[in-house]
């Protein structure tokens, strides 16, 4: 389930290159980093909310605009005022990052052990059947 | 009814957004991705420290130079054929040929072979490394080149790179410019002249190797050679602002009196 967002993100990448139309030359370039940066936390975000089953689908969408146009905000007003504001959007966005990450991982080690000890149990029961039989 | 449309609604219902937004995210990527044509257009809009960061990102346009530097010579010595045809037609095409030539063997334009030494210069790879001493810096690059000259050095190539009068080597980020083409250590310095001589010259007691040495001795290493080959000067020779003058425009110009 984890792997196709990841297939997505990988089809999206290559996308542009179908289109021929390649990375932005003008400065928004790097407005555009910052937006990556709130994506990818939103994506990451959505993926753990969805394993954990509290995912909602309004409070995703909108989350991911909402992240994505205040780091650009920040990345503009920053620009403007002269403070590297943009900063305050990678930090935070990369904290939630490693957060969501670590939980995500959590998860699916959880996941994964209690499938081991559920087959485990599974031989052991098959097992006393047999010695009981 | 579908397997696969059941396993991605009721519990899996988030999969299906998700995706989509990671679809829209790579795209995002893709348009943010720094290649060799946007890295100049975000230099500008970056913090030094950045722009380090950007420039050492990839020097994939080292090899795009060194193509064209061989179109370049290729079409030098169809130029020289050129004239060299045309000089053989009678005797002042011929003479005048001559001077053309001797021209430009002093300017570098043409390649050339003779007896030289090879120096490299590479940073440290022990000793102290808390000192800036330890790395070779653009400075050293031209002590060297110049202790060359002074040798009388005849031609001078700096890692394959055709040194000129109007050469230049600047310090950028990590690495050297050498005419604004990217070097980096270790950096070969190829020059033609009396060997003896420019083997003596750089070698001098606290000169220029020497002060290098005194830093970490595995730093320098030079050798004579009996023959070496250097390439002719590839990079672009238009002048735009300096006029010849010629004896008519003498006559009433201020040269020379400091106004």
């Amino acid at each position: 389930m984890i792997l196709l967002p990841v297939l997505a993100l990988v089809i999206g990448f290559s996308i542009p290159f179908l289109f021929k139309t390649g990375p932005i030359t003008n400065f928004y370039g790097l407005y555009i980093g910052v937006a990556c940066l709130a994506g990818l936390d939103s994506v990451l975000g959505g993926i753990r909310s969805g394993l954990e089953g509290k995912f909602h689908n309004d409070v995703f969408v909108t989350g991911f605009i909402a992240n994505v146009i205040i780091a650009l905000f920040l990345a503009w007003l920053g620009d403007q005022i002269g403070l590297d504001l943009f900063l305050v959007a990678v930090l935070v966005m990369g904290g939630r990052i490693y957060t969501n990450l670590s939980l995500i991982r959590r998860f699916v080690l959880t996941k994964w052990k209690d499938t081991q000890e559920r087959t485990r149990l599974k031989e052991q029961q098959a097992q006393q059947a047999q010695s009981n039989g | 009814m579908n397997p696969f449309l059941s396993r991605l609604s009721g519990q899996n219902s988030w999969v299906v957004p998700v995706s989509i937004m990671a679809l829209i995210l790579g795209v995002m990527l893709n348009f943010a991705w720094i290649t060799s044509t946007t890295r100049d257009d975000r230099l500008k809009r970056v913090t030094t420290g950045m722009a380090d960061r950007l420039r050492t990102g990839g020097l994939d346009m080292i090899g795009e130079y060194s193509k064209m530097q061989e179109a370049m010579s290729a079409l030098q010595k169809k130029v020289t054929q050129l004239e060299n045809s045309m000089g053989s037609s009678d005797k002042e095409s011929k003479m005048l040929n001559e001077n053309l030539q001797e021209a430009k063997l002093f300017a570098g334009l043409v390649p050339v072979q003779g007896q030289g030494v090879k120096i490299v210069l590479s940073d440290a790879k022990s000793g102290d490394m808390t000192t800036e001493d330890v790395i070779i810096h653009d400075a050293d690059v031209l002590k060297v080149v110049n202790e060359l000259h002074a040798a009388h050095a005849e031609a001078i190539s700096v890692n394959g790179h055709r040194v000129i009068a109007r050469s230049s080597f600047r310090c950028v980020g990590p690495v050297i410019h050498v005419d604004n083409i990217p070097v980096a250590s270790p950096i070969t310095i190829i020059a033609i002249g009396n060997m003896e001589a420019l083997f003596g010259g750089l070698n001098l007691p606290g000169g220029v190797l020497d002060e290098i040495r005194q830093t970490s001795p595995d730093m320098v290493s030079i050798e004579k050679l009996k023959s070496v080959h250097i390439e002719a000067y590839g990079g672009p020779t238009k002048t735009e602002f300096a006029i010849p003058v010629t004896a008519k425009s003498t006559e009433g110009s201020t040269e020379g009196k400091g106004e």
